[in-house]
């Protein structure tokens, strides 16, 4: 069996394991709500890493959630509106927002880009707030309903109510997601943006419309966050913006950073940097200190991220007989 | 970016009057603030031509390229190819109606492979769409394909065939070069602006490129070169036209512009010219 | 009511000058944006707090105290993390949002995360033709508009001055005329968290002492350096200014809220439009 085939079924071993473990899990609640939240945070950090490789690197990604969780919750809860159509919509609106602005934003050059993410990111966060008639304001919205439940063809119950089942809901989510990411990361656009990422007078000058994939990648990335949001929204059942905050957003863009910018990365760095705050959750009010010494770990020694690691491995592995035989 | 002062269309602007050339520029001017870079410049190329635009450094040539692929927006004056005026394209556009450039300072995408900056390149070539991409069909995957061929038989026009999965960041500079040619070839160019191809090459190295520069102008595609190198220039062009200042104070073939009194007066420096 | 909010807003303003001053002059010297300063003046309050509740020294005494452990602390924040990474934009907020966390942290393990005060160095209000002005609000204006003519006269009167001007035009050149960028970079930072930490205690005073009262400093000042321009100390004043009036008027009619709703989307308009700001060259 050669080398290709051997690693991508190891590769579909570990996807079908981590297909297979909520199910393993399914009586521990704190597990499945752990695998959520996960999942949810690699939805976003995936998004904002597909519109990073443009050079369009955000830092009010929480902003776009916002909007794809209030609208979501509002269009559900207030307008009796199926939960289903309720998340496109919450997806949509960011989308929307996203298509308004991407053309003008995307003439800015990347320090100014990170400065207007995090402005515009405040002022969703604070229109949430203002608007308290129809988003609750800071005491938030509440009874948002989960997806409605249905049969599967008369043998399986499907009820959202139950962690397990919105589990699945999430993880069916979040591969179709990445699976387009992916497809995109690997097509001919995906090689587009990556070169306007490295240099947007030449991919001009070789006939790729700048301006226009700017802001087609930027509104992908804004549905799927949008998505997440709706995601949290109907998971939760609460709202509050507190928790869409410019915080939340470079929370999002560590994940990135630490995970790497490669494809992968994202996942990576989401899937550590969620479970570290829960290992040591006894540690309480210093908690925090951990992530921080994850994030100067990795900025000053690994600065390509997590998945620059093995890399980095196999180097000072090939290094070593070099020393000894000095 | 100062706003430069825009005269607006004169009628015979609007509606161009048909040229009989492939490419021209009419009275294509450009000001920044109250400095003229570019004044007058009326060049008249035919296809399968090879013309140099030449002149001493500061003299406004690459501001001249940059006003005919659209980087820079042309403070009055025309760009026409085959008869459609280009003024106020975008440069992926003008890129798209068959102008290709290189630039001054060899450009490439530094973290790609040089297979991956072709693939880039070969956007226009293989027309293929985003939503295509998502779905992986067919007839996407073999615009990819095709892409790909187009790609590699580029590279082996230039030669870098070899070179094709090294990191285009980490090549010497006359591949760098290479490169930037093979990428604006990608894009099937009717027309190929070269802007000094041959700076910091070896004579060997020159050589090679001018081989390639002939091989490109026998496939059928026009050529307008800057270039400082002026025994190349004299050896490679079928016409020159020499521009100082912003503006044209010569034209001809190269024997004539060789013995053109302005010419050497511009130059200064007779030795690196007379080659 | 108009009148009234213009003078909310002026006073406002200058504290929003302080935090700038010290954001503007780290962005000058070392072209990245000091995610963290928010933080700094958080500390900084808690440092006013600590020294003149806990300690008991008197409040010019603990001023005095927290200005000269931030100005240590901006530099040793320089020196042990921010000179690896001068001019990487990543990286530096990477940084920046672990010094937040690591902060914030901090604060909250050694001072809880309650509400603490500092006092109020004047009790009173002053009532002008109508208008109602709390003293220490007077006062901060007065410090404010002080240290900024203090800051004026260093940069232009001393040698180090002058080498920070001639840094923030352009390192490489400034290092060829033999000025130590190094130190340079050092005691603007330096500078720059002890203008944030009178900020803090100014707005400690006036309002509350809390962990997480950074994240206020931090957007407004970046704020007002993108109005004012990037770099450009007369901007910071100028910008701060300006954002405290449309702060103090707008908060009046409507809400505290909606002022900061309006003051955001006027950044988020210069940025797509002229992101040098108003009085940046660029």
């Amino acid at each position: 069996m050669d080398s290709g085939r051997s690693r991508r079924i190891g590769k579909g071993a570990l996807l079908l394991l981590v297909c297979l473990l909520p199910i393993a899990m399914r009586g521990n609640d704190y597990f499945l709500h752990v695998y959520i939240v996960c999942a949810i945070n690699i939805i976003l950090a995936s998004s904002l890493r597909a519109m990073a490789t443009t050079g369009q690197m955000s830092i009010g990604q929480a902003g776009f959630m916002a909007i794809g969780a209030y609208t979501s919750a509002i269009l559900a809860a207030k307008c009796g509106i199926p939960v289903y159509l309720s998340m496109l919509g919450g997806g949509c609106a960011a989308t929307v927002l996203a298509a308004l602005i991407g053309f003008p934003l995307s003439r800015i050059r990347t320090i100014y880009f990170v400065m207007v993410t995090m402005f515009l990111g405040e002022i969703i966060r604070l229109v949430v707030f203002e608007a308290s008639s129809l988003t609750g304001g800071s005491t938030g919205l509440m009874g948002i309903p989960r997806p409605e439940a249905f049969s599967f063809f008369g043998l399986l119950q499907i009820d959202f109510s139950n962690k397990l089942h919105f589990c699945y809901l999430v993880l069916l989510l979040l591969l179709i997601i990445l699976l387009v990411l992916y497809n995109i990361h690997r097509s001919h656009a995906g090689t587009a943006f990556a070169a306007i990422g490295q240099e947007e007078s030449l991919s001009s000058s070789v006939g790729i419309n700048v301006a226009r994939s700017k802001v087609l990648i930027f509104s992908v990335a804004c549905f799927f966050t949008g998505l997440a949001g709706s995601l949290y929204a109907h998971y939760m059942t609460v709202l509050n913006p507190d928790a869409f905050g410019t915080f939340t957003s470079l929370y999002i863009l560590i994940y990135v950073v630490v995970g790497g910018r490669s494809f992968f990365g994202p996942i990576a760095g989401a899937i550590l940097l969620t479970l570290i705050p829960e290992f040591f959750a006894a540690l309480k009010e210093y908690q925090p200190y951990v992530f921080v010494l994850v994030l100067f770990l990795i900025v000053f020694l690994l600065p390509g991220g997590l998945v620059d690691l093995p890399r980095r491995i196999r180097e000072s592995v090939r290094k070593a007989p070099l020393e000894e035989a000095r | 970016m100062v706003e430069p002062r825009v005269v607006p269309p004169s009628p015979t602007e609007r509606h161009p009057e048909p040229s009989a050339s492939m490419f021209e520029t009419r009275k294509l001017t450009r000001f920044f603030g109250g400095v003229c870079a570019v004044n007058d410049i009326n060049l008249t190329i035919g296809e399968g031509e090879i013309v140099g635009l030449i002149g001493p450094n500061g003299a406004g040539k690459t501001t001249v390229f940059n006003l005919i692929t659209g980087f820079i927006r042309p403070s009055s004056g025309l760009v026409m190819l085959n008869g459609e005026n280009l003024v106020g394209k975008k440069p992926h556009a003008i890129a798209g109606r068959g102008i290709a450039r290189t630039f001054q300072i060899a450009k490439s995408f530094p973290q790609f492979t040089v297979i991956q900056n072709m693939a880039a390149a070969g956007h226009l070539y293989g027309g293929a769409g985003f939503w295509e991409g998502i779905f992986r069909t067919s007839p996407y995957r073999s615009k990819e394909r095709s892409i790909f061929d187009h790609s590699m038989k580029t590279l082996g026009f230039v030669g870098l065939e070899p070179w094709k999965e090294a990191v285009a960041g980490t090549l010497p500079h006359a591949h760098q070069k290479l490169l930037g040619v093979a990428m604006a070839l990608a894009t099937a160019p009717k027309l190929l602006l070269l802007d000094e191809p041959l700076e910091g090459m070896s004579a060997e190295e020159v050589d090679r490129t001018l081989e390639i520069i002939a091989g490109i102008r026998a496939r059928g595609t026009t050529v307008l070169l800057i270039e400082h190198n002026m025994r190349a220039v004299m050896k490679i062009c079928d016409r020159i036209v020499v521009i100082n200042f912003g503006q044209e104070i010569a034209r001809g073939t190269p024997e004539e512009v060789r013995q053109n009194e302005e010419v050497v007066k511009a130059y200064l420096g007779a030795a690196e010219y007379a080659g | 009511m108009f009148w009234q909010g213009v003078v909310n807003g002026f006073s406002a303003g200058w504290i929003y000058v302080l935090v700038a001053l010290g954001l503007t002059l780290v962005f000058g010297i070392m072209r990245t944006v000091q995610f963290a300063h928010g933080e700094v003046y958080m500390l900084g309050a808690h440092a006013v707090f600590f020294a003149c509740v806990v300690l008991g020294i008197n409040i010019i005494g603990a001023f005095g105290i927290a200005v000269v452990a931030l100005f240590i602390l901006g530099m040793l924040m320089e020196r042990l993390l921010f000179r690896r990474f001068r001019g990487q934009i990543e990286p530096s907020i990477i940084v920046a949002i672990g010094l937040i966390l690591l902060f914030q942290t901090t604060a909250v393990v050694t001072f809880g995360a309650d509400e603490k005060h500092i006092p109020r160095f004047i009790q009173g209000v002053l009532v002008i033709g109508g208008l109602h002005i709390a003293w220490d609000r007077v006062l901060s204006v007065i410090v404010g508009a002080g240290i900024m003519l203090a800051l004026y006269a260093f940069i232009k009167g001393t040698k180090m001055g002058q080498a920070m001007i001639a840094t923030s035009q352009d390192m490489d050149a400034a290092t060829l005329q033999g000025v130590n960028v190094n130190r340079v970079s050092s005691v603007s930072m330096g500078i720059g968290s002890a203008l944030a930490a009178v900020a803090g205690g100014i707005m400690g005073s006036i309002f509350t002492v809390e962990p997480f009262m950074g994240s206020f400093a931090i957007t407004k000042g970046l704020a007002v350096i993108i109005l004012g321009g990037l770099g450009s100390i007369g901007g910071a004043v100028i910008g701060g200014l300006i954002l405290g009036l449309v702060d103090g008027v707008v908060s009046l009619y409507s809400s505290s809220t909606m002022a900061s709703i309006v003051g955001f989307a006027l950044i988020v308009l210069i940025l797509i439009v002229k992101p040098s700001g108003l009085m940046g060259g660029d």
